[in-house]
Order: C-alpha cells, then structure tokens, then sequence
C-alpha cells in the first residue's frame, strides 16, 4: 500500500493536525513496548488501531516505524495483523526502516499457525522494496512447498510479486517452475487458479525475451493443459472459472467433435448464477464455432435467454456490462434478435447509460416486422423528462428510417415532432429531417411544407440551425419565404456559430442561384461579412464564393449547386477491422468502451494474452490474434448469407465491409516493407485465414512469397495493352451498388490447369496468386470442390473498375466467370488476362 | 478474468478516499481522488453516469452503495462484468460484517476492512469473496478471534462453500419463492411486455453436510415422466443455479440437488415470459384548468382474489421537476410529493383483492407527466414446489418451510 498523501491533504479545522497525536502515541508505544503485564495486548490494539486510522485519514504516522516494530514482538494475531498493514504502508517511502521488519517477518513466516504464516508472508511479499528481495526468496520457497493450501496460495501471488519486483531473482530461483508443478498437482483449486494468474502474466512478459517462456505460454492453451483444466473447473469458484473459460476460448480443437465435447461439457455454465461466468462461456462458445456457420447461428440461439435474463436482473451496474456485450452480438447479428425487440424497450427508472446502449439495439433490430412496434415506442419516449435520452430516442427514430423500414410512417412521426414545441425535440428532428432528404429526396414535399413553417427563431443550436439552412437553400424554389429568412439570418450574422454562417454561406449561394433578384442583397451582405470573418474557414469560403462568382456565374452554379444523387448509404464510422478487434477481446472493457484495447491501455499494461506488436510471436500461430481474424471471415460470410434473405441493405453494407479488411491488408504487404505494426496484421489475417496449426509456419513462406509476386507494380506476363493498378481499393459498399449498378459485360466458362485445381484447397491460396497479378478480392467462400469468389481490379491510369464473380469447380477444373466493367470496351481484354492468370494459378 | 486490478477504493458520498488497499502499485490515491470528484461535480448526477469511466490510462468502475462508492481502478484490459460482480460481492461481504456499509461502519473498522480487502483480492485477482468462509478467518470481535484461532481449513474443501463442524439443535430450512412481475403497460392499456423474474431464496440453518433434494412442479420434467400437466406445471425458461446445485444431474434428470451453504442464499433464478394480468391496475385522468394548473385523477385497482392482500403498495407517479403546491387527496392511504425523486408517493399498506381507490391531485405546473409505478406485495401462483427432502448422515429431521410471495419488478404503466 502506497502512502496515503500528507496530512495537509484536507486542512479541515476538526481533523487533528496530527502533531501532537503521534507523539503522544510514540510515548504510550515506547510505554508498552517491553512491558508484559497482562492486559497489555489489549491496550496495544487499541494503541495499534488509533495508528491505523490515523494512518487511514491521512495523517503522517510514518515517524512511529521504529516503535510499531518493536512492539509488534507478540503472539497476537489482531496485532500482528494491524502491524503487517502498518508496515506494508510506510516500507516503500522509509526502505531503511522497512529492513528492521525483515526480521520479524521472516521468523512469523516459519511460525506455526499457518494464518500467521500467510499473513506474514505476503506481507514480505508486498514490501516492494527492491534491495529486499533477496530475503524474500527464502520465505517464497518454502511457502510454495508449505502444507497448508492458505499460505500456498498466498506465496503463488509473492512469485508474480517478486517477478514485477525483481524479474531476474524470480526466473533465477526457477519459481516458474515451481509454479508449474503447483499448477498441475496441487489439489487445492485456489492454488491452481492463482498459479494460472501468476504464470501468464510471468509467461507473457518473458515471452518477449526467451523461447522456453514462449513454449511455456503456448502449453497453457494446449490439449493436455485445457483438458485438465475443464475437467477441474467445477472445483474452481466464480473468479477461477472465468479464468479458465479466458484460456479455453483460445484453445483451437483439433476437429469439430472435440468442439462438440467442450460444449457439451460448458453447456451447464451458461446456467450460472454470476453473469460474468455466462459471458466467458459465451465467449467460448462464440470462439469455438466461429469456423461453423450453422452451428455459430445455432450459438446465437442457445445464449440469447441467458442473456436476456442478466439483463433484467442484478444491479443496473451489472446489466450495463453484460447490455454492453448483449450489444455487440445484436450489431453483429440484427435479425437473430429481432424477435427480441421488446427486452429492450427502456424502463423510465433506469439510468441513462442502460437506455443509451437499449436505444441502439432497437434501432439495430429493426426490420419489417416490427419497425411500426419500435417507432411507436421510441417516440413514446421522445417526450420523455430525461432529455438526452429524448434526443437519443428521435436520433433513433431518424437511423431506422434511413434503414428504409416503413419510411412512410416513420416521416409523418418525424414531422410531428417538429409540432411537437420543444425546443430540443425541434432540434434533433431538424437534423434528422435533412439527412432523411439527403436520402430520399421524393419526400421533400411533405417535409419542406413543415419545415417552412418553423420560425427560424425557435431554432438555437448551431447542429439543427445549420439543418434548417441547408433545407431552406436546398429547397430555395419551394419554400416562398425562403430568401426572407436567409436574409433576415444572415442580418444577425455574429450571433450565430461558424457551422452556421458556413452553411449560411452556402445556402445564400444556392438560392441566389434559384430566385436572384431576391435574394442578391441578402448575398451581398453575407458576403461582405463573410470576408470580415475572423473564423479562417468562414472567411476562406466567402471569399472563394465571391471569386467564383466574379470569374463566372454560370461555372459558379455548377460548382455550388450541381445536380445531386440522393446519398444511398451513410459511412460506417468504425472499420470493419476495429469491429472484429473488439469481438476477438469479448468480455473485456474493450467491449464496453467499443474500441480495442490498444486504444486504451499502454503496452506494459496490456493483460495476459493480449499481444503486442513483436512479430516473434508469429511462430506460435496458435494465439488468439492470429486465430480469429481467420475465422471471421467466415463468421462475415455467414452473417452474409443470413443477411441476404432480409434485404437489409445497410446492415448487409456494414457486415460485408468485414471481408474487405483483408483488402486493404493485403495491400499494405503489396508496399515494399510496410510499418510494423501493419505487416503485422497482415500478416496475422494471412496467417489466420489458412489453416491453423501445422500450416502456419507454411502460410508465412506464402506471404513471403507474395511480397516477392507483389514487388513490381505490375506482373510481368501481363498483356501490355491493359495496366491494372497492383494497389487498388475499393470498399464493399461501393462494390455491391457497382455490382447492383453494372451490367454482365462477358459471361463465359473456362478451364483451370490440373495443377491450378489440385492447388486450390482453399480460397485463400488463389486469393494471393491473383493479387500477384493486381486482381484483388472482395469476399471469398465455399469450400472444397466449390468455391465462389468476388474480384475486383482497377485500371492503372484511371479509376475505372472491372469486377469479377468467379465460381470455381475443383473437382471439374472448371470455372465459371462473370465480369462487368466500368469501362466496357476494355472488358474482353480484362477477362483474357483474368483468365490467364486464373491458368497460371498452381504452376509456379 | 483477463486483467489485474490496480487498486481498490471505498469514497465517500463526494469521492474522497476513505480506505484503498493498492495491489499493484500503478494507480496512486490522489490520481483517482482527483479524477472521481470532478466526474461526480460534472455529472451533478453520478448515477445517470456509466460506471464504466475512462481517465488518463486508467480504467475506473465503480458502484454506488448507502453514501459510499467502491471503486476499482485498472490499467489492463479488465473483465468487466466480472469485476462489478465483484464489487458488488464487496458490497454484500461487507454487510455481513457490519450489518449496514455506510461510511461510518467503514470508519469504525478500518482494520477489519483493511483485512477483507487483502483476503478478497491479491495482486489485483478475485480471491475468496463468500462472506461465509471470511468470517472463518477474518472475525470482528478480538476476543472470539482468540478462541477459535485456526487456519482458513473451508477455503480448502471441495465444498467451498460450506466448512464443516457446523452444528443446530433444530434443523431447519425456509425456502421463500420469490417471483417479482415485470410489467410494461403503454398508454392504451396494452401490456407491451410481460415476463416474470423468480428466485428461490433459502435460509438453511442445518447441522453436518446436509444433501437436499428440491422437486418442482416443472413442466419438462413431467412431461418427460409421462404425467398429467393440467394447470399444475409451469415452463421454466433459463434457469440459474447457485454453484452449489450439481448442475449435471439437473441436466439428465431434471433433479435439483445440492449441499447448501449455511445462511442465506439464492438458490435458483429463473425468467418465465408469459402474460401475467397486472395485479394492480391504474388508471388516470388529467384534466388542465388553466395554463399552468393541472388536476390529476388516479384510479388504482386490485385485479386478484378477494382473500389475498397485497401489502405496502407504492405508487409513484412522476411529475415534472418544477411541479409545485401539489394538493392531494385520497380514498385509502396517503400521498406525499416527494420532489428528491420528483414524483407523488401514495402508498396503500394493504390492499385487498377486487377493490378500487383514487386519488385526486391538484399541480400547478408547465408541463405534463407520464408514468406510472407500483411496488407491491402478493402471492400470484403457489404451485412451484413440490418437495424438499434434507438428508443427511446423521439422519436428523429437518423442518422445510414454503413461503410464496409475489412481488412487482419494474412495473410501469403509462398513463399519458
């Protein structure tokens, strides 16, 4: 325990000052030290408990060290224990002083009750003063080996203490060793557990600097270890089993029936009364099947009651962190829960932290079905007291209507809570109102004649009046009033936020363009101000509007106001990559903060098996970082083949950006030596989408080679005449609309080479020879002797971009190809080199 | 549990420390201090505040309990639904020593709180945190620490979480089923959703290692033994166990068997989401008179037996923060306007079955409520249990006593 800060901490008037206290203590200590009348523990505790709470409340007590030492010679253990604490808070600041408690320590270590033996050895162990540690080891050693289970467990945690102490004492006294014996023999479960937490953080952090600790940290997720481990876990309490079930969801069985037979073995644990033993069983669970598509599904299936139930009961604290999990597994899989929508309508008394995380799992499940159940019952609270919440609720009302459920009602509801007269009600719906227009500008009509009607002075927040403008000069022909407003706004130009006065700008411009003889006053004001403007950017575009219109006004409407496609999809703003980050981490705060844990922890903290960035690791190629990104590209695939059945454009968009990660990935390794740190998840996703185990070490003697194909920018054998771009990028949103977009331009069958069929055992391995001939791919799945997969190419001097359905028959060595191009007249020469390359694939 | 803990603390009402015990030497007092204190200035409200805080590198989770928060602070990528079960198991060892944790209680037994805290997490771990098996060990009263000074020997059984030795002249079990009815009543008189939330509460107070057997009117067990379910069985839907039921044998043969802990604990939960009729029904009427004065009328009533009595009925009806001069009236009970939780409190100490009260309030207020509430007490089903056998070596005859109570859960009828 660190010392608590000095006394002048909180100078209050009815806090002693301490001064005078402590050594009115020292005497009565000194009085009692020798004395052995009987009685005198008595008089000691009380003496002993005054020190601790004076020590408590931060008063300075540090100067009686010598004194509680001496006094702490004595059978009593009520004593004995105020002293250890005593001790344990004062040895880091006084290391002099904490030499004289050595002593004592070391001999209650040996005494025979085995409490005090504990007690005093970790208080020893908790001294963290460094030049002590070599009377530590004595004490560790034996209390490793002692026959009580107590002092056992107690002297397991002193080895990890000693080890942040002392690294090198530690490995040299072979404690790990130790520990490992302990770990697989001791029958008490306590001991295993704690062996478990001391030798992954010890494993963990010498990982780094020797082998053996690598091979020791990858015994702990091997079949013998896991086994032993499951079959314990019974005996283990709360807190042991979420450890062990931490270190099962990285085991990686061998075949599908030992899958089976551990979840089998867990199924019972999902019954569990503490909730964080369900979500580390769910996690297991989630981990193990994420290779089965069905099965993964039928997971999501089995784990949705408990869930539902924690939900509901505990303490909000506890059903905020498993909602924050429930959350996660919703926005991966939508439509499992859409059933569900009820468990999250919001309760009026629940804190606002619960009815945040339930309001975005309603918009979530949203679907045919049940939008006009939601809606209803998310503008119920849209007039709620709680007024963030009010905004969350109309918010949520706008992105299910963006989801393009029922948009009919949902924007008659819209337009009612701009009647609705409350300010901050206006505000958000206003927001909403825009980015629903921006979307489907056929409803323009119904908004713009409520819109109209709302007195821009109602209007205060910079978000909702910048709303408001953008509609008034969007709409400029519709709304009769609309250059009187802008010109009565822009008559208050200081009052507003520069987010305003941009837009102001702006939308001026584009009504001027509609209705000039109106509105050209109203420009020149808003002009004039604008240059005036102390804010650069208000002041930059003023002036870029008014060079604009002296150079020319027509150039000037095209720049300003061009004909406008309606926004399909709004951009995700997490990564697909991050998203799958944080599904790896499940059940940890990353789930909670919705960021991966190297957002929020530095190195030296990150926990046990969580790695960084050495790529030393990659020759264990059974960790979990490398796992996962493997399996979930399948998990993507499913989620993809669930999701095209319900039509859900945007949700599908987001899920399918999953199998795009790879894309940038691979192009990342296409750059001569990329950044460490992004070699080193390509190289995991790499690693990951093969086969684990054995083929690990192969998968990165491909990837070497594949840096070697990807080296020149453009493979040699291709035919001159077409250049394709070797880094070209394209997102799974915009791949879909252009797939949706586009024509087939050629639909053909053509033939594999023998060698190139009996290579394609996985769709990873064609994936890299054809982005050695600049052919990227999109999505991939099947499995063997039907593969599918989604290519796409870019030209190399222009943006045009071919894309290529390809369904592969090994056994037939056939292949089946649709393109379509951007560019038509140059898709024939497009589908020749696709088709040798496609021939080339498993010669070299 | 993936990650360690720094340090544990327990703050007072306005975040100061009152005792910290740090594991691991990472996090310092003051870091925290400093950083709880603004968020609970900025929040004015701390518990509309995630418990879940990010601050400069260190993860804080923390819950509220009386006038005192526990805290963890962390630097690793924690466990977080563990740890605030954790804290939460703090809470509960921490009653059990001292009746009720507020700050005074802590203030007064610093010792025994510095001594918990070691026992219940080393290093940043989760140890031993059955308030049971503690107080083997760690005991409050000095003078009956000497007499039955002797090693932790519970921690180290199969059975942790019962010690052995233990010994009543009368044997007895109480099982209270409680089931608390979730219920959310939109303005139309719908009910949007219904489910209710069970648990089996035991007290044992049994000698030795007793081994009970539960039997419960369920329907796949009947169902599965071929017998008649007519109105009798119920559809459990996920079942919770406390560690000590033997969760196997429940699996093959649906039978629920155990060795209690001594005390008091829950043995099983369980969710069952059927329509459940509210057993109180409310209705309201608002009636505004002039701008700002508004009259409500609230018409409460019992929809059960006439022979059953719902007890302690509250009813709370939120009105806007600014509400003032609220003049209330009522048939049966009394109502306050409490404005710390901004609402009409009418609370009715016994309600019987088929009868109807109201209540008329007078407000003058700008604006309009919404929700309603109401707790209340009263048996709904009493036909869960079956049996519940005790056997144990010594052959005694233990006294089983069944209780049922009913009680609401979140219960929310919207009126407006």
């Amino acid at each position: 325990m660190a010392p608590p800060a000095q006394s002048s901490r909180y100078p209050s008037p009815s806090q002693p000052s301490g001064k005078g206290e402590v050594s009115d203590l020292r005497l009565q200590l000194r009085q009692l030290a020798g004395s052995r009348a009987p009685g005198v523990d008595d008089s000691k505790r009380e003496l002993f408990k005054k020190v601790i709470s004076y020590m408590t409340i931060g008063i300075d007590v540090s100067s009686l060290f010598g004194e509680m030492v001496m006094c702490s010679v004595t059978p009593d253990i009520v004593l004995k224990k105020m002293c250890y604490l005593y001790v344990g808070n004062y040895a880091k600041v006084n290391p002099d002083l904490a030499l004289l408690t050595i002593n004592f320590l070391q001999r209650d270590c040996k005494d025979q009750d085995p409490m005090i033996r504990g007690l005093a050895l970790r208080s020893l162990s908790s001294l963290r003063v460094a030049n002590l540690v070599e009377y530590l080891v004595g004490p560790l050693g034996s209390g490793l080996k002692d026959n009580n289970a107590y002092v056992r467990t107690v002297a397991v945690m002193g080895a990890v203490k000693l080890y942040h102490i002392s690294a090198s004492t530690c490995i040299d006294a072979d404690f790990p060793a130790t520990l490992k014996h302990l770990m697989l023999n001791d029958s008490d479960s306590q001991v295993v557990v704690n062996c478990l937490f001391a030798l992954q953080e010890i494993w963990n952090s010498e990982s780094s600097k020797s082998e053996e600790a690598t091979r020791e940290k990858e015994g702990l997720i091997s079949k013998p270890f896991i086994y032993y481990l499951l079959n314990r876990l019974r005996e283990f309490n709360e807190w042991g089993q979420c450890l062990v079930l931490e270190l099962v969801a990285k085991y990686v069985p061998s075949d599908t029936n030992e899958n089976f037979d551990i979840m089998n073995l867990l199924e019972d644990r999902l019954q569990h009364a503490n909730g964080a033993v369900v979500l580390a069983t769910i996690k297991v669970f989630l981990q193990l099947t994420l290779s089965m598509a069905d099965v993964h599904q039928e997971v999501y299936e089995r784990i949705k009651a408990p869930l539902l139930t924690l939900v509901s009961s505990g303490s909000p604290e506890q059903s905020y962190a498993v909602l924050s999990h429930l959350h996660l597994l919703v926005m991966r899989a939508p439509y499992i829960f859409a059933s569900d929508y009820k468990h999250f309508y919001c309760q009026y008394n629940e804190p606002s932290y619960v009815k945040k995380l339930k309001l975005e799992m309603l918009t979530a499940v949203a679907n045919e079905s049940n939008t006009y159940e939601i809606v209803t019952e998310l503008c119920e609270y849209a007039a709620n007291v709680d007024v963030p919440i009010a905004r969350e609720s109309i918010r949520a009302v706008g992105k299910i209507a963006l989801q393009q459920y029922d948009v009919n009602a949902i924007v008659d509801r819209l337009l009612q809570f701009l009647e609705m007269e409350k300010d901050y009600v206006t505000a958000e719906a206003l927001v909403l109102v825009k980015d629903l227009l921006r979307k489907y500008p056929q409803w323009s009509h119904d908004c713009i004649a409520v819109v109209g009607n709302i007195s821009s002075k109602n209007v205060q927040e910079p978000k909702a009046k910048a709303a408001l403008i953008w509609m008034l000069g969007e709409y400029a022909q519709d709304m009769d009033d609309a250059p009187y407003i802008l010109e009565s706004l822009v008559e208050n130009w200081e009052e507003d936020a520069p987010e305003v006065r941009l837009h102001l700008l702006t939308a001026i411009m584009k009504c001027f363009f509609r209705r000039p003889p109106e509105t050209q006053k109203a420009l020149g004001i808003a002009l004039a101000a604008g240059v005036a403007d102390f804010h650069q950017d208000v002041h930059d575009r003023a002036l870029f509007y008014y060079r604009l219109l002296q150079y020319d006004v027509s150039s000037a409407e095209r720049v300003v106001n061009p004909p406008k496609q309606a926004v399909s999809v709004f951009a995700d703003t997490q990564s697909n990559e991050i998203k799958d980050r944080i599904f790896d981490e499940f059940n940890s705060l990353s789930v909670v903060y919705q960021k991966p844990s190297y957002m929020f922890t530095d190195k030296d903290h990150r926990g046990p098996f969580e790695f960084s960035d050495e790529i030393g690791n990659l020759t264990v190629g059974v960790e979990s970082e490398h796992e996962v990104p493997a399996t979930s590209v399948d998990a993507n695939e499913t989620s993809d083949l669930l999701l095209s059945t319900t039509e859900k454009e945007e949700t599908r968009a987001m899920v399918a950006n999953g199998s795009d990660y790879t894309a940038p990935l691979y192009d990342s390794s296409s750059r001569a030596l990329p950044s460490q740190g992004q070699s080193e998840l390509a190289i995991t996703s790499l690693l990951g989408t093969s086969d684990p185990g054995p083929q690990a070490s192969m998968a990165i003697d491909d990837l070497l080679m594949g840096l070697d194909l990807t080296a020149p920018p453009a493979p040699a054998s291709a035919p001159p005449s077409l250049k394709l771009n070797a880094r070209a990028a394209l997102d799974a949103g915009s791949f879909q609309r252009k797939w949706r977009e586009l024509p087939v331009a050629i639909s053909q069958e053509c033939e594999l080479s023998s060698q190139g069929a009996a290579a394609l055992t996985s769709a990873q391995a064609l994936l890299q020879h054809m982005q050695g001939n600049s052919i990227q791919c999109i999505a991939s799945g099947g499995q063997s002797p039907n593969f599918k997969f989604f290519f796409f190419a870019q030209k190399a001097e222009e943006p045009s971009v071919f894309l290529v359905e390809c369904k592969i028959n090994t056994s037939t060595a056939k292949a089946q190809l649709n393109i379509k191009a951007e560019d038509q007249s140059t898709s024939h020469e497009f589908s020749a080199l696709f088709q040798s390359a496609l021939s080339r694939f498993g010669m070299s | 549990m993936a990650g360690a803990v720094s340090a544990l603390f327990l703050l007072d009402i306005k975040g100061r420390v009152l005792v910290w015990r740090d594991y691991r030497g990472d996090v310092t007092a003051i870091q925290a201090e400093r950083f709880f204190t603004k968020l609970i200035e900025k929040e004015g409200d701390p518990q509309s505040q995630d418990p879940v805080v990010y601050d400069n590198g260190v993860t804080y989770m923390f819950v509220q309990h009386s006038n005192v928060y526990l805290m963890t602070a962390a630097r690793q990528n924690c466990n977080a639904a563990s740890l605030l079960s954790f804290l939460h198991r703090v809470v509960d060892v921490f009653k059990h020593y001292f009746e009720e944790l507020e700050e005074e209680s802590l203030r007064d037994n610093f010792v025994v709180v510095y001594e918990l805290l070691d026992e219940m997490m080393d290093f940043g771990y989760p140890q031993y945190t059955e308030a049971k098996i503690l107080s083997e060990f760690i005991k409050t009263d000095a003078y009956r620490m000497e007499t039955t000074q002797r090693p932790p020997m519970a921690v180290t059984n199969a059975v942790s979480w019962r010690s052995e030795g233990i010994a009543y002249k009368k044997n007895e079990v109480f099982l209270d089923v409680v089931e608390s009815v979730n219920i959310l009543v939109n303005s139309n008189g719908q009910v949007i959703r219904s489910d209710v939330v069970g648990a089996l509460k035991m007290r044992t107070y049994l000698s030795g290692m007793p081994e009970c057997k539960l039997g419960l009117n369920d329907r796949v067990l009947l169902e599965a033994q071929g017998r008649t379910t007519k109105g009798k069985a119920i559809d459990l839907e996920d079942i919770k166990f406390h560690q000590c039921v033997r969760l196997a044998r429940f699996e093959n043969d649906r039978t629920i068997s155990f060795i209690p802990p001594d005390g008091s604990f829950d043995l099983m939960t369980y969710r069952l989401s059927t329509q459940v009729k509210p057993l109180i029904w409310v209705e309201a009427q608002v009636e505004r008179h002039s701008r700002s004065r508004v009259e409500i009328m609230v018409k409460a009533r019992s929809q059960f037996k006439e022979r059953s009595t719902a007890t302690n009925v509250e009813i709370e009806l939120p009105v806007p923060a600014d509400a003032s001069n609220p003049n209330i009236r009522t048939s049966m009970g009394s109502a306050s306007y409490a404005p710390e939780h901004d609402a009409l409190m009418w609370k009715i100490k016994s309600f019987p079955g088929g009868k109807e009260y109201m209540l008329r309030a007078e407000f003058n207020l700008p604006s309009i409520f919404y929700c309603f509430r109401n707790p209340g007490t009263t048996p709904l089903r009493n036909n869960q249990v079956r049996y519940l056998k005790v056997i144990e070596k010594s052959g005694y005859q233990a006294l089983p006593w069944v209780r049922y109570i009913t009680m609401a859960g979140e219960y929310e009828l919207r009126l407006i």
